[in-house]
């Protein structure tokens, strides 16, 4: 099943001690153990985010590795498509959108994400990591917002962090009112939307008051916001947490078995 | 002051490889004729590692006016240039390319029209320089191994060569880099040692100036099949040292 999960802003970049969007993510794979890349490419491969996805992820059930494009052969050839093919998930970090596809472009990571898709693994991510799916969305990647073309595999566009950067959704209404963006959604930070195919299947959130829209021409030269209403997340707001026992005992087999 | 398009592709050194060895970052400071130049310092390549834009400020901000150009971090006020990117480069007299991933740098630039911007800079008489993916970004083309087999990327092409860097300390690199020459999947060029820069004005080489004694250039050409590679005469930039008395 295709599977997108785009986020308006949230998970362990933006909130490292509420876990409930990064859990959701994990829970969207069907298996025990889901394998689950992260690509830092939109914040330049920075070490702070490597170590905050690895801290989240580490000791939880997956298996956790990421993808440096700004190191990649330091530690050998690295066969991208195999990589990224062998996922369950794939979770994409914030930054830079406009930087962030034209690197994947030169390392054909584009087709390989879309490939990827197709076959089932799960795309996730925050920000120009979530934006990144839909024809297009609005970047600050030159430092004031506007209307940015995206991977396209989803038919719509995308408006990120609706509350905490206010400046990026009139930009967005504006374009989608002019036709410069197709009907798409706006969400909120702490908002996450959930597409399985083609289509959106329902909002969830990792904040109480965490909004999401569907944002449509009038007809009239504005726009027209429906409401998502957005499910509150069972796990948001709690900051602490045990692996599960079975887990650790499956940790200490597998280390075993490997020593 | 005017000055002819130049550009000085370290095989590796100055201030991000060799600390304490000041020799090559002072001598593109000197190229510049200018007694406190403007320097502008572009770490596209390393993702602007935060780590790798202190050390630069360490390094020249006591003997230059100094600036970084940060692509990803446009939106956050990181003290970088901001605003009109193309002014700012434009007022400089040496801009300075970090090293780490060439590919990466080569889409970043084309995503922001640095590429352009640098080619009118370079026009106008600002010296270009830089090391590793900072040199390799200047030339026509280069090879990148990162999944598998060698492949071209190309470059930004200011100068209608190849360029194979760490051509000593990499021994593999530059045996694909002859490879790649001899097969005419890369068109005729140059490799530098680590410690070796050469000094380009227009598209031609002027001189291979060297931090270390011992680091060496060439220029390697296609021939009917064969890649040629002929030594470069370098000048060390550093005092000889004197020979003991035995």
């Amino acid at each position: 099943m295709r599977t997108i999960f785009a986020m308006g802003g949230g998970g362990f970049t933006m909130e490292p001690h509420n876990p409930a969007l990064d859990e959701f993510i994990l829970s969207l794979s069907r298996r025990r153990e889901p394998r689950i890349l992260h690509l830092p490419t939109a914040g330049g491969d920075q070490d702070p985010q490597i170590a905050a996805f690895h801290a989240t992820f580490g000791d939880r059930a997956c298996e956790a590795a990421h993808l440096s494009l700004f190191r990649l052969g330091g530690t050998g050839p690295v066969h991208l498509r195999d990589l990224v093919l062998h996922q369950d998930i794939v979770y994409v970090g914030g930054g830079s959108m406009r930087l962030m596809l034209a690197i994947w472009r030169e390392y054909g990571l584009d087709a390989i994400l879309r490939e990827a898709w197709r076959r089932g693994v799960i795309l996730a991510g925050l920000s120009a990591g979530a934006m990144c799916w839909f024809t297009g969305g609005v970047t600050k990647s030159t430092g004031v917002p506007e209307p940015v073309e995206g991977l396209g595999l989803l038919e719509g566009s995308l408006t990120v962090h609706a509350d905490g950067e206010p400046e990026r959704l009139p930009v967005f209404e504006r374009a989608v009112a002019d036709g410069t963006l197709p009907p798409g959604y706006a969400a909120d930070d702490g908002c996450g939307l959930l597409f399985r195919g083609e289509h959106f299947e329902r909002a969830v959130s990792s904040r109480p008051d965490a909004r999401a829209w569907h944002v449509e021409p009038d007809g009239a030269g504005g726009v027209r916001k429906t409401p998502l209403l957005p499910t509150y997340l069972p796990s948001a707001g709690r900051a602490d947490r045990t692996t599960p026992p079975d887990i650790l005992e499956f940790r200490r087999e597998r280390r075993g078995r490997a020593g | 002051m005017t000055r002819p398009p130049q550009i000085v592709a370290f095989g590796g050194g100055g201030f991000s490889m060799e600390s304490g060895n000041p020799l090559l970052d002072d001598h593109v400071l000197g190229l510049t004729g200018v007694q406190r130049p403007k320097v502008c310092f572009i770490p596209t390549a390393s993702g602007d590692a935060d780590h790798y834009v202190v050390r630069f400020y360490r390094r020249f901000s006591t003997i230059a006016d100094t600036s970084h150009l940060s692509l990803f971090r446009r939106d956050r006020g990181g003290g970088a240039v901001e605003g009109d990117i193309e002014s700012h480069l434009m007022a400089q007299d040496l801009i300075y390319v970090g090293g780490g991933s060439v590919l990466s740098l080569i889409g970043a630039w084309m995503a922001h029209g640095i590429d352009r911007i640098l080619e009118r800079c370079w026009r106008a008489g600002v010296v270009l320089c830089g090391l590793s993916a900072g040199s390799l970004c200047w030339f026509r083309e280069a090879l990148t191994a990162f999944h598998g087999p060698p492949e071209v990327v190309r470059g930004v092409g200011l100068l209608p060569w190849s360029n194979c860097v760490h051509y000593d300390a990499e021994p593999e690199r530059a045996v694909e880099f002859r490879a790649a020459i001899a097969s005419g999947q890369l068109c005729s060029g140059y490799g530098a040692d680590d410690g070796a820069a050469l000094h380009f004005v227009g598209g031609d080489l002027a001189e291979v100036v060297t931090s270390r004694e011992r680091a060496r250039a060439c220029r390697v050409e296609g021939v009917g099949g064969e890649a040629i590679e002929t030594a470069l005469q370098t000048r060390y930039l550093g005092a000889t040292a004197v020979p003991l008395a035995a």
